[in-house]
């Protein structure tokens, strides 16, 4: 509210209706923008008092969310580029019969090693303000976080737990391998609080496992399947990997069938990024034979979000589909540009508005952790949010999700003027479907209101809800569609 | 004032205290101090610049070479005949820049010119030589005058002449006689110089001074006995050229005891000098510190410094009779420095000086600023090329579809070119042209004629008849192995020619005059004519009168909309096929976007061409990336940089390069 009265001036010296469009469009982006995300810091302060779910402190609150890195798989997969540790297979922590269970005393020392530095690097973080809430959730990713020994994960929760608070119910998600764990291993890890699996299936035809390099075949994924299900794990979701090379439409069918049937209550479906430095880097080029077509690669997006809507799951952000309240409460923190801790090997923390990434390099990490806890690390932890940045990581994130953009709450943050700039480039795409927008009661209002409405800021601001990519033609362009945002917050 | 000789030394006898205290008074002022303070006022600098560089060098009293010892010479000839390699030895030669030191082609100063290895810019330097005459051994004051070989620049050519009294016509000695050499030596003779043949590259294996010899005479009635035969690359008989130069070419006839008339030959900006004029003086002398006016523009100016290019600024107090140099006279811009213009003693009344006729103007493009920036600073960067570079033409103008911009007359497609890389290198301003255009003139039913110098401005569907359509037409010369003759007629007749002469420079040789659409020839004509003769042809016009054609304009549409800065005038019988290049081209240019876009080439409102570029299916990043926001950021954020490169039109982005595409189709 304070926010709005103090801009209304500013929005009202423009005589909307009489200008050009151009011509409004290039006087808001170049003038008012600037001005307004100037004075949304001096207002800053005022209005966190006011409001604290405010899209301008919400990042700044403690974080109540932990990403932790446990690198180690048995060998890089052909298209992964994220900072792992291969042990090889000889590893001893590695499950491949049912002789050695999961819980073999000679663990692998660089497995140790690493939790220990791990733990450290959580002991030696500075609390962000002495109200610390509990975390609600946990989020082990890597790497193949089920390679590690269960009782190194109790090691890391217990750390965390003790210096920073773990809510009872939590959530504590794991992204666990097919053929990396037994029975006995899940059961274990259930019974220290991973209450949801994010399984690494990626495809179920043994002929693509083989070529992207994953390490288990169709076999293994249906006994990992029994194995979650009969240790009563029911929040868990399954991943897949479109447009591998030499994938069919029919293989993909018959991968999102064979998903629906063993019924996760989440699947992520992400779309192969050839990434350089990648084996699949150096072999493909996207859109280019054994990879599919653009045209037939946007196919892939299609059909999993028609045969998964189907099947009741929700698309609930871009890659992201869930059943009825099973949707990831960990990645909702991100897309709702909250505050995270990262620890580990390349991790990615967002604490206090600063973005931070770890070294990727284990020894630049283990010496990350040595200057910790020698001192605090310098990266400037009140240092003072650029808004531009922030408006647009909102935007960004935003509208990944089904939900959208909040445009109150951006009108609020950041002045109606940018709201309406925003607004008008994306009215074209209003138009043609690759955009809803919904009024304040969630119901979806025509392009030609929106067009109507963009004319008279007053109805604006009161009607107009949410502003959302359509699903699937706005998703399938969403690069495309935020960069025009991004156009318009920093020209 | 008897004679200026005397006049002048009594001059110089009282002026050169005071002259020489204040010089000094302005270093022990400034030396200090001026590197560092770059907001000095730009006299004192100026002062500063010329002060350091004539410590170099012993101070040059021009007193010494009344008119009969100074020549005045151009060195003209065909492209790449080896003008600035002949001006590097002879500089050497005179001591002028020392051998071996800077780079080859000294006076090619610019950058574009070092890159392309062409003269762009005609560059005079004044050089001393000894050489017995009459026999006294005199030391001779001599102005060279490197000129440009390309066609478009011929008017650089025709303005340097105007201040000398001779020419060398270099002639490669394996190429012989070409088509710019025809035309040089034309403007040369018209002059009335003096012309010294000069064969030069004989050191080359295919080099054939006998048969280029004969060729001089055929052609241009040259005494084959005058020839000098000369390597600029190995240095063989250029001891011969100065003493030729003394001996065969008159000095300036000017009248030292007459009233100061000046020819303004070229004028440049300097960032702190201000504007800098060449001048050749033709009558009288001029003295540091006189008071001068502009037959143009009335306007009067004090001589701030004065002196020689030698090459570099050289300080002399004086210029006199036939001599030719610089002058500093606080111009702010060069708009005030008007070629071809007479400047004379204020308050004395002179017969201005005939001067130059203005550059024909043969092309012209609409220039937008690109990337974003903006019409001002573009503006501002046209201002600052046009001080140096004042044969384009500049009218301000708006697109629809490019916004604000300029209207822009060359003297051809490579000054375009050059234009453009010059704006972009000395600049920095990142530009977009449209299709260069030839002027039209279109007569409607009821009498009234229209110029056309942008095809936008011609309406699609015009509410008057169009009774008559009339375009540009050049006189074309070309010169070409015998055994190409057949497919170059063909060339040309494709090329809606006129042939008007037909003969043979000799056995091997022929020569050919063509009348031509100068559209046609504006594009692609000399790379077509150089394939089709495997290199051998070369080729040079000038303008000609207009000639009643069949002319349509040809709009492009994009997703229905026409694309103002897109539209072209063409032939009728031509439109069909342009109309589908221009669409194929700008096809492969336009990136897939979110809608479908059509591409249509129309004219009036019937297509003539159409493709459609279908809509992009897919950008987005389906990656489990976790918390790494900072990552999705940046890949966002290119594809915005990436947006801001391309021109909005309507709905359709528009990468530049599509533009600088358009303009290879003919
Ligand atoms: N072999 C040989 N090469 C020469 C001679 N003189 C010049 N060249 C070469 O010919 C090329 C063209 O020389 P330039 O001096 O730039 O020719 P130009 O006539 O000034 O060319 P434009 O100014 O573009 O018309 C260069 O590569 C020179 O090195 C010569 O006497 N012998
Ligand atoms: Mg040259």
């Amino acid at each position: 509210m304070l926010l709005k009265s103090a801009f209304s001036p500013i929005f009202t010296v423009i005589p909307t209706t009489n200008i050009h469009r151009k011509l409004l469009r290039f006087v808001i982006t170049n003038a008012l923008t600037q001005a307004c995300l100037q004075n949304v810091r001096q207002n800053v302060s005022m209005y966190a008092e006011a409001n604290p779910s405010s899209l301008l402190v919400v990042h700044k609150l403690p974080p109540t969310s932990a990403y932790i890195h446990l690198p180690f798989c048995r060998k890089r997969c052909h298209y992964c580029d994220f900072p792992i540790i291969a042990l090889g297979s000889s590893s001893s922590s590695s499950f491949s019969s049912s002789t050695r269970t999961a819980n073999d005393d000679c663990e692998d020392p660089r497995i140790l090693n690493y939790v220990e530095t791990l733990c450290r690097e959580m002991k030696a973080t500075k609390l962000s303000s002495d109200s610390n809430p509990p975390l609600e959730t946990v989020f082990f990713g890597g790497g193949t976080p089920s390679l590690v020994p269960p009782n190194l994960v109790a090691l890391v929760l217990d750390t965390l737990s003790s210096k920073f608070g773990l809510c009872a119910n939590a959530e504590i998600s794991m992204e666990m391998d097919p053929g990396t764990f037994d029975e006995a291993k899940m059961k274990q890890l259930s019974g220290l609080g991973v209450n949801r699996v994010s399984l690494g299936v990626q495809a179920f035809q043994e002929e693509l496992l083989k070529a992207c390099g994953r390490a288990h075949g169709v076999k293994e994924i249906h006994e990992a399947v029994d194995i979650v299900k009969s240790c009563g794990v029911e929040n868990w979701s399954v991943d897949l990997i479109s447009s591998l090379p030499h994938q069919t439409p029919d293989m993909w069918e018959e991968s999102l069938e064979l998903a629906i049937q063993i019924q996760p209550t989440h699947v992520s479906v992400y779309d192969l990024q050839v990434e350089q430095g990648t084996k699949f880097g150096t072999l493909f080029t996207p859109g280019e034979f054994p990879l599919p077509s653009e045209n037939q690669s946007a196919e892939f997006y299609k059909m999993a979000s028609r045969m998964l809507r189907d099947a009741g799951y929700d698309h609930y952000e871009i890659s992201s589909y869930c059943k009825n309240g099973y949707r990831c409460k960990h990645n909702l923190t991100y897309w709702r540009n909250k505050s995270f801790y990262g620890f580990g090997l390349g991790s990615a923390s967002f604490v206090g508005g600063v973005r931070f990434s770890r070294p990727r390099r284990l020894k630049d990490y283990m010496g990350y952790v040595q200057n910790l806890e020698n001192g605090p690390v310098n990266h400037s932890e009140d240092s003072f949010t650029d808004y531009k940045d922030l408006a647009m990581d909102i935007v960004m994130l935003s509208l990944r999700t089904a939900r959208g953009l909040d445009l109150e709450s951006f009108g609020e943050a950041f002045g109606g003027s940018l709201l309406l700039s925003i607004c008008q480039v994306y009215r074209p795409y209003v138009e043609t479907g690759h955009m809803i927008c919904s009024d304040s009661n969630g119901r979806n209002i025509t392009s030609d209101e929106f067009s109507f409405l963009l004319s008279d800021e007053r109805k604006m601001n009161k009607v107009l809800g949410f502003l959302r990519l359509s699903d699937p033609d706005g998703f399938l362009l969403s690069n495309e569609l935020i960069s025009l945002a991004f156009g318009i917050i920093s020209p | 004032m008897s004679s200026l000789y005397r006049a002048s030394k009594a001059l110089k006898l009282c002026r050169a205290t005071p002259t020489s205290f204040s010089n000094n008074n302005y270093t022990s002022r400034l030396s200090s101090t001026c590197y560092l303070d770059s907001v000095l006022e730009w006299t004192q600098s100026a002062f500063f610049a010329t002060h350091s560089s004539h410590n170099a060098k012993p101070t040059i009293d021009l007193c010494q070479y009344s008119s009969d010892k100074i020549r005045n010479f151009s060195i003209i000839a065909h492209v790449d005949h080896g003008k600035s390699t002949l001006a590097d030895r002879l500089l050497e030669l005179t001591g002028t820049i020392r051998k071996g030191h800077g780079q080859p082609q000294y006076l090619d100063k610019l950058q574009v010119e070092r890159e392309r290895g062409i003269t762009v810019k005609a560059q005079t330097a004044t050089m001393f030589h000894k050489h017995s005459f009459l026999r006294t051994e005199t030391e001779f004051l001599m102005n060279l005058i490197d000129t440009p070989g390309h066609v478009d620049f011929s008017y650089e050519v025709s303005r340097s002449l105007a201040a000398c009294q001779g020419a060398l016509l270099v002639v490669d000695a394996a190429q012989g006689v070409q088509a710019q050499t025809v035309a040089n030596f034309y403007l040369a003779f018209e002059s009335n110089l003096t012309i010294i043949p000069v064969i030069n590259k004989i050191d080359q294996p295919t080099a054939d001074p006998d048969r280029i010899k004969a060729q001089l005479k055929s052609m241009f009635d040259l005494d084959p006995s005058e020839a000098l035969l000369t390597s600029a690359k190995t240095g063989q008989g250029l001891e011969q050229v100065l003493p030729a130069v003394i001996e065969r070419i008159p000095p300036p006839p000017g009248k030292s005891n007459s009233l100061l008339r000046m020819l303004l030959l070229d004028s440049y900006y300097d960032e702190y000098k201000g504007v800098i004029c060449h001048v050749a003086v033709v009558d009288g002398a001029l003295q540091k510190g006189e008071k001068i006016s502009s037959a143009a523009t009335g306007q009067s100016y004090e001589v701030l410094d004065v002196g020689i290019m030698h090459p570099e600024l050289i300080p002399t107090g004086m210029l006199l009779t036939g001599q030719v140099g610089y002058i500093v006279s606080g111009m702010r811009s060069t708009k005030e420095a008007r070629v071809g213009d007479t400047l004379y003693h204020t308050r004395s009344t002179v017969e201005p000086l005939p001067g130059f006729k203005p550059a024909k103007h043969m092309v012209f493009s609409g220039l937008y600023p690109a990337d974003g920036s903006d019409f001002e600073a573009l503006n501002h960067a046209i201002e600052r090329l046009t001080c140096n570079d004042a044969s384009v033409s500049v009218t301000k103008e708006s697109s629809s579809a490019l916004g604000l911009g300029f209207r822009c007359g060359f003297l051809g497609l490579l000054h375009m070119d050059v234009f453009h890389q010059r704006l972009e290198q000395e600049h920095g301003a990142h530009v977009i042209s449209t299709v260069p255009t030839v002027p039209y003139i279109f007569e409607y039913a009821d009498g009234s004629k229209k110029h056309i110098h942008n095809p936008a401005t011609l309406p699609s569907n015009p509410k008057q008849r169009v009774t008559a359509c009339w375009e540009p037409t050049v006189t074309a010369t070309i010169i070409i192995p015998s055994e190409y003759v057949g497919s170059v007629i063909t060339l040309c007749s494709e090329r809606r020619g006129e042939q008007l002469e037909h003969s043979f420079i000799d056995s091997q040789r022929a020569f050919m005059k063509y009348r031509l659409p100068l559209r046609e020839i504006v594009v692609d004509f000399y790379n077509e004519l150089k394939s089709i003769t495997s290199g051998y042809a070369s080729f040079d016009y000038e303008d000609a009168d207009y000639q009643d054609s069949d002319l349509v304009k040809l709009d492009i549409l994009l997703n229905g909309q026409p694309v103002d800065a897109m539209a072209t005038i063409v032939h009728r019988l031509k439109a069909q096929r342009v109309g589908r290049e221009l669409v194929e081209k700008l096809k492969k240019y336009i990136d897939r976007q979110m809608f479908e876009i059509t591409i249509q080439a129309a004219i009036g409102s019937k297509v003539i061409a159409r493709e459609t570029v279908s809509a992009m299916r897919k950008n987005v990043l389906a990656k489990c990336y976790g918390g790494d926001v900072t990552r999705k950021r940046k890949l966002l954020e290119k594809q915005k940089e990436g947006k801001k490169r391309m021109k909005r039109i309507g709905s359709v982005d528009i990468p530049q390069e599509a533009f600088h595409e358009l303009l290879k189709v003919s």
